[in-house]
């Protein structure tokens, strides 16, 4: 009969694994370490690229950005001369009305999952995105176009179609955690641990696989690939961290999270920006924010720079 | 920053501190003084009491004294009236005698006076006063002197107290022989009273009639009840003159005290008054500004919700339970950490569940939904933007409840017709929503979106749906600023979510 209830854990159990709760994060971390003010920066994709370009962060190379409605017919133009690119809303959120084309020729675009499209129906999309169908909010957005990403081979055996990319939360500055997350067939080739992508945490100091999570559990594999999670080892790892590092600098947010892909030929490059970045991480790397928040605040130094903030991550061992 | 979150949390728990406090005492007031009560529909008694007073002038100025009951702890006085035509009234200081003053008259004249009575209560009829004279020593003769002692003597062997012994004794079935002889042959009761009283005096204990009316409908007239008051202890006390109990009846209502009669005409004879009695019911609510008038604090009634039109006051008891909905919509998203479609959805559609009943509610809900979710379906192919297309959604719905409408009428099944009261742009934006989770993450996704939506809606609406909810959030409003402080309190709330403690399970090692 109560069967269900060991389901659930107590109050003090999760306290004493560190876990940092929904309310705990808005009220304790967001809500003293974010200014508001500070939001439309990672909120508008172009703002975000912009200052990121500006402080030495590589991002995916903007093509052209549409933001009227009598624009939109000037697609073909924009995207004259490259066979592949993305189409995405500058505040979109969670991978929505991400449209990735990876191959224009003769007027037909094909898409990721090999779906072939006409001009109608990508212009269709951009109104769409115009119109706000996939922004925070509902709120008139800005249709960005930039290059595609060729993520690198490292993670080609773990992914179904998508992109997989790693996120790092990062804390006063300091790259705290990270996973990557590796979109599968259920989650439509997504990278949403919510939509069914697998979350793999990572070793903070060497980008080295944790543990596997699938929909909150625990797994080793890749579901549709096979491809045994815990082998993966993310190449330029302390570019990866340099580059959240650095988004603290541009962005003054205390609690951030960066979404990084790996581009086989350019390394890694920021994706996005999350000024509310979710709490699954903690599930994937089997540890709970908490424990690292308070090792940061008692512990990490303050003014230092990216680059010793990063090699002091790197170099760091907990104290407890 | 840590002591300034405590001492935001310090300060709003002071206040709700405060809040119910005040609240406590508020909701002590209005029941004690305006007589509010905790159970909706609550109805007070409220007594119509007639009198009727006929009599043929003798063709000289007429003069009458009426005494009337006042207002005392015993009941409230709701409204009286006089009808005595070419009278003049007029009352005296205490009010509680009423002079009708009036030229010579020919006719036979009726005179109505009439009394709205509620909140009786029993008192126990007892009344501080100070000491009377001493009462005034009957002159008997030697033997009725003896005849009275032994009939005290022979009191004295009844239960109860000095008073109640005698009266039980005149009482007696059969009456005792001393009784019987000192008794005149026609006794009337008035007469009975005026001797328990002499031997009363005998003892040292002043006393006096009181009349009064048992309230209690009945078509016949009635005459009033004699009932004797003696002062003991410093007050006066009520006697039965039937059974010699102590106290009033909580239905019985004092006209007249000491030695008064009810009525006097001065120029008038063969004067007759007959009292009638109706009952009838009144909301409980409705007599709560008369309370207040009462009890010295109008002012404060007269600006409180309850003094409004009636119209306003539906209005606004309709949203007083609003702050209660929201609340467990708050505990439901923070405590709970449940997740729903937009925050006050599911407490807008709980709002249109008590308007509509559950279960017509709840199947025309669904209805609207699915063929809403099934135009919409259609609609997405045309891949219209996003305004258009919801603004189209809503047009749909209103046809679909249009259509829902007309149709139940046809049927004469009223749950079609509750269609029209689920607001309109929610109900699209439930289906605008629906679709969109649907095409994004997968039908399964967007079922629990919707089925968590409504379990918190049915759950908001059990709540809500309680009348005794409903009546108490209005009627002790000052319980909103309590839950006002509750919710931001909520907002200082820091731990963990329940839903939480079975997603991060994972994270505990056993």
């Amino acid at each position: 009969m109560f069967a269900w209830l060991k389901k659930y854990c107590k109050p003090s159990e999760l306290s004493k694994a560190g876990v940092l709760g929904m309310n705990a994060r808005n009220f304790d971390v967001i809500g003293k370490y974010n200014n508001r003010r500070l939001y439309p920066l990672v909120d508008d994709k172009v703002k975000t690229k912009m200052l990121a370009n500006n402080i030495g962060i590589s991002t995916p190379k903007l093509i052209g950005k549409i933001e009227c409605q009598y624009e939109v017919k000037d697609i073909l133009k924009i995207i004259d001369g490259y066979k592949e690119f993305v189409i995405k809303p500058a505040q979109g959120s969670g991978g929505k009305g991400v449209l990735v084309i990876v191959n224009y020729e003769d007027g037909i675009f094909e898409t990721a999952s090999g779906r072939k499209i006409s001009y109608h129906d990508v212009y269709q999309h951009i109104s769409n995105i115009l119109s706000g169908l996939y922004s925070l909010g509902g709120k008139y957005d800005t249709a960005i176009i930039e290059e595609l990403v060729h993520f690198s081979d490292v993670f080609k055996e773990y992914s179904y179609q998508g992109v997989p990319d790693v996120r790092l939360i990062i804390y006063k500055g300091f790259p705290i955690m990270a996973m990557t997350r590796l979109p599968t067939k259920a989650s439509g080739g997504r990278a949403n641990l919510h939509q069914g992508a697998v979350g793999v945490g990572l070793d903070i100091r060497t980008g080295r696989a944790l543990h596997g999570v699938l929909r909150n559990v625990p797994v080793t594999e890749q579901p549709d690939t096979g491809a045994n999670l815990m082998q993966i080892q993310v190449p330029f790892w302390k570019e990866h961290l340099i580059i959240g590092a650095l988004a603290y600098d541009m962005t003054n947010l205390g609690y951030l999270g960066a979404d990084i892909v790996l581009d086989a030929n350019k390394g890694p490059m920021m994706l996005e920006l999350n000024a509310r970045p979710g709490l699954a991480i903690q599930i994937a790397n089997g540890i709970g924010l908490k424990t690292r928040i308070k090792e940061v605040d008692k512990y990490y130094p303050e003014g230092l720079n990216a680059q010793q903030r990063v090699d002091f991550v790197l170099n760091y061992t907990p104290k407890e | 920053m840590l002591k300034k979150i405590a001492s935001v949390r310090g300060i709003l728990t002071t206040l709700l501190m405060l809040a119910i406090v005040y609240a406590a005492y508020s909701i002590y007031y209005k029941i004690e003084y305006w007589g509010f009560s905790f159970a909706p529909k609550h109805n007070t008694n409220l007594w119509s009491v007639e009198a009727h007073i006929a009599f043929e002038p003798t063709g000289t100025p007429i003069k009458i004294n009426l005494t009337t009951p006042r207002s005392n702890e015993a009941f409230k006085i709701l409204e009286e009236n006089v009808v005595a035509p070419g009278y003049k009234v007029k009352r005296n200081k205490s009010g509680s005698l009423l002079t009708l003053t009036s030229a010579p008259k020919e006719e036979q004249q009726h005179i109505y006076y009439k009394i709205m009575l509620f909140d009786n209560v029993n008192t126990r009829g007892k009344t501080s006063a100070p000491q009377p004279k001493a009462p005034e020593q009957p002159l008997f003769d030697a033997q009725k002197m003896a005849e009275a002692k032994q009939i005290l003597k022979l009191a004295e062997t009844i239960d109860g107290d000095a008073v109640s012994q005698v009266i039980k004794l005149f009482n007696q079935e059969p009456l005792s022989a001393a009784v019987q002889a000192y008794l005149p042959i026609q006794k009337s009761p008035q007469q009975t009273l005026e001797i328990i009283r002499e031997l009363l005096a005998l003892k040292g204990i002043a006393s006096r009639p009181a009349r009064g009316l048992l309230l209690e409908e009945s078509k016949k007239s009635l005459t009033p009840d004699l009932m004797l008051e003696a002062y003991i202890d410093g007050k006066w006390k009520i006697y039965n003159m039937q059974t010699g109990k102590k106290g009033l009846p909580d239905n019985f209502v004092l006209f007249q005290r000491g030695g008064k009669s009810l009525i006097d005409v001065i120029g008038g004879e063969n004067s007759i008054i007959k009292y009638s009695i109706l009952k009838s019911v009144t909301s409980t609510m409705n007599l709560a500004g008369k309370r207040a008038k009462l009890a010295g604090n109008e002012t404060w009634y007269d600006y409180s919700i309850y003094n409004l039109p009636l119209a306003e006051q539906n209005t606004l008891k309709w949203l007083s339970i609003f702050p209660l909905a929201i609340l467990i919509i708050v505990v439901m998203r923070n405590v709970v950490g449940l997740q729903t479609m937009g925050t006050f959805t599911p407490m807008l559609l709980a709002m249109a569940l008590v308007k509509t009943g559950f279960v017509p509610g709840m199947l025309c809900f669904t209805f609207i939904v699915f063929l809403g979710l099934i135009i919409r379906f259609f609609m997405s192919r045309f891949n219209l933007l996003l305004v258009p297309r919801i603004s189209a959604v809503v047009i749909f719905v209103i046809i679909i409840m249009q259509g829902f409408t007309i149709l139940g009428y046809r049927l004469n099944q009223d749950i079609a017709q509750s269609a029209v009261f689920f607001p309109i742009i929610i109900m699209a934006w439930i289906i605008e929503r629906a679709s969109i989770t649907w095409e994004e993450d997968g039908p399964l996704n967007a079922g629990k979106e919707i089925l968590f939506s409504v379990l918190t809606a049915i759950f908001v609406y059990l709540v809500i749906s309680i009348d005794y909810i409903r009546h108490i959030m209005f009627a002790f409003n000052e319980l909103n600023i309590v839950i006002l402080l509750i919710v931001m309190l909520l907002g200082t709330y820091t731990g963990y979510r329940l839903l939480e403690l079975k997603r991060f399970r994972p994270l505990v090692k056993r």
